[in-house]
């Protein structure tokens, strides 16, 4: 994945808030990167950029070859569902659905046999040592077992990006340590693991850290 | 294919989800549709039942009445106007009325003060009466041809007289006309075309003449059976026949008619009660567009994450879609069958046939779903239009 001369303006005329500024940046598979800055400092919008839930107003970014900023919004769509896994801080999953019917929702609507996405979904939650629990709903789970399935819906799919928004930002220390440590497993060489947090400590175990400030990059260091 | 029924599932269970909202969706659609099938429905069945009627009536029924043109009392036709009725060549059966009048029935001499209240109808008749307006004896037998030429006194009761005279079937029993005792040889079945008849009490013309007037019995009223076809004819052709140039004026009804006309009535009514249904199923309609609209902005983390998961926008606005179709559809079989519950309950009560047009229940449905489509339509664009990254507020 390859972001080149990004640039993102909110608004327009001398309201325009600029909150990235001319980013170029590099993440390959294997990578293990964390990206940390102080509130404001654009990582958000970095975070949005790198999800392709958002289109740059300058620059191109690519993923795996494919210029995103070229697409429409469906093939956006599409790019993000086949390439690009989320896990986020409120770990948004769907209240009425049980564990494995959220990491099945990734699996919807691509022509999968009910049975062989199942079959998946349920792989999938045995990996983040949830498979006893995929009949609860999100209510009857604790933050880490929820964090978890958002983990487990979040790499069913195989994507070769996993973007993690403060993934241990609602989670007390164990379950935080629990869940980094699935995170820092699972990058490997086909695909990048890329955490968005304010937390120095995480930042540090990753692999690669760029900090950001003022939309743009200050740092971009290889600790391992 | 398969995107269909992850579509179906997944609509279902965000209706299985919240049970009760969705019930409420489901209550528009419903009373809409089982207004609109009830009316519907019920009017058939009522219709069914004029039919019938009409059908055991015969078409070929005319009244023909004396109606003076000086608004003078009680217009006779003439003595002879059967005779003079049966010269028109379509006709093929006459039976003709007088209605006498002042007279106090009692079922015994000592119950004059009971009864005298309620004015009971006598009427003098001829033998042809029951044949000419195809009804039946509940029991005993009509006024025959000997009773006219005897001095017995003979005398048929309507059925509702019977029963609040406590007359059992069979029994020999007498009742006083102005205190002259008469046989009841019989009991009349109820007549559609003459309520009164249910009430009234039936002697020959011979005892009538003899008993009550002191004249040549002059009657008020004939019953016309004409070959099939030609009711418009024979009415116009009775008018001259039986009035031969007197001074009284003959109206002429033909009773299927009559019949159709008050069909007319009812239909008025389905109209009214349709546009309710109509009006129910519109105000359904909009309250699925509220609530879903509502819905739309509580699940928005839900949509956020779906789009980020890679479903489309369209497919977040089909997704909407189906869940307002399957309340449509729901709405609309559960409509269906509440509408179909009340036409059976109306006609058992009201002892109609059960009839139901084939294509009600299809339509009915196919309304509900339309509303349902039309309802479910600016909450998907709504749902489809929001953007992942807004609703997922990101740290």
């Amino acid at each position: 994945m390859e972001l080149s001369h990004v640039s993102r303006v909110y608004g327009t005329g001398e309201a325009a808030v600029w909150a990235l500024r001319d980013v170029s940046l590099v993440i390959r598979a294997g990578d293990f990167v964390s990206i940390v800055g102080p509130s404001g400092s654009g990582k958000s919008t970095m975070l949005g950029l790198l999800g392709c839930l958002d289109v740059p107003t300058e620059g191109t970014i690519t993923v795996g070859g494919e210029e995103v900023t070229r697409l429409a919004d469906a093939a956006r769509t599409r790019v993000r569902g086949k390439s690009i896994g989320f896990v986020f801080q409120q770990f948004h999953l769907i209240p009425h659905l049980d564990a494995l019917g959220n990491v099945e929702t990734a699996l919807l609507y691509r022509s999968l046999k009910p049975a062989e996405r199942r079959e998946r979904a349920m792989t999938s939650l045995e990996r983040v040592g949830l498979g006893p629990r995929a009949d609860h709903r999100p209510v009857q789970l604790s933050g880490g077992e929820q964090q978890r399935v958002a983990l487990a819906r979040a790499l069913v799919t195989e994507p070769k990006i996993l973007l993690a928004d403060e993934p241990t930002g609602a989670l007390d220390t164990k379950n935080a340590a629990n869940v980094m440590e699935i995170l820092s497993g699972l990058q490997s060489t086909e695909r990048a693991v890329v955490i968005v947090t304010h937390d120095a400590s995480i930042a540090n175990s990753a692999a690669r850290k760029i900090s950001m400030l003022d939309g743009g990059i200050v740092s971009d260091e290889v600790l391992r | 294919m398969s995107t269909f029924k992850d579509l179906v599932r997944v609509a279902f269970n965000g209706l299985f989800a919240r049970k009760v909202r969705t019930l409420l969706l489901l209550l528009g659609p419903m009373i809409g549709v089982a207004a609109i099938i009830a009316s519907v429905g019920l009017t058939d069945s009522a219709k069914g039942d004029l039919k019938q009627k009409v059908a055991k009536l015969g078409t070929n029924l005319i009244e023909a009445a004396a109606s003076s043109s000086f608004g003078g009392q009680n217009p006779t036709l003439p003595s002879d106007a059967v005779d003079r009725a049966l010269t028109v060549t379509t006709v093929e059966k006459v039976s003709a009325v007088v209605e006498l009048s002042n007279i106090v029935v009692t079922p015994y001499e000592e119950a004059q003060e009971k009864f005298e209240t309620v004015p009971i109808p006598v009427l003098g008749t001829d033998s042809n009466l029951p044949e000419v307006l195809q009804v039946d004896l509940v029991s005993g037998r009509w006024i025959n041809q000997f009773d006219e030429e005897s001095d017995v006194r003979a005398a048929v009761i309507g059925v509702g007289l019977a029963r609040e005279f406590d007359v059992l079937p069979g029994e020999n029993r007498t009742i006083e006309l102005n205190g002259i005792s008469y046989g009841v040889v019989g009991i009349l079945n109820s007549v559609e075309l003459e309520p009164g008849f249910d009430n009234a009490v039936f002697i020959s013309f011979a005892r009538a003449e003899l008993d009550f007037l002191n004249d040549d019995v002059e009657p008020n009223k004939m019953y016309v059976r004409c070959t099939e076809g030609t009711e418009k004819e024979t009415s116009e052709a009775l008018k001259t026949a039986v009035n031969l140039g007197g001074p009284q004026e003959i109206t002429t009804d033909i009773k299927s008619e009559a019949l159709e006309l008050a069909a007319q009535s009812d239909r008025q009514l389905q109209l009214i009660v349709i546009s309710m249904g109509l009006l129910a199923i519109i105000v359904g309609g909009l309250g699925i567009a509220n609530v879903m609209s509502i819905s739309v902005i509580q699940r928005s983390a839900e949509i956020g994450i779906r789009r980020a998961l890679g479903h489309t926008r369209n497919i977040i606005a089909v997704q909407f879609l189906f869940e307002a179709i399957v309340v449509g559809v729901v709405g609309g079989i559960l409509g269906v069958l509440l509408g179909m519950l009340a036409i059976f309950i109306g006609a058992s009560i009201a002892g109609w046939v059960f009839v139901m047009a084939s294509w009600l229940a299809p339509a009915g449905i196919v309304l509900a779903i339309t509303i349902s489509i039309l309802a479910g339509l600016y909450p998907a664009r709504r749902a489809a239009a929001l953007e992942p990254l807004e609703t997922l507020r990101l740290g």
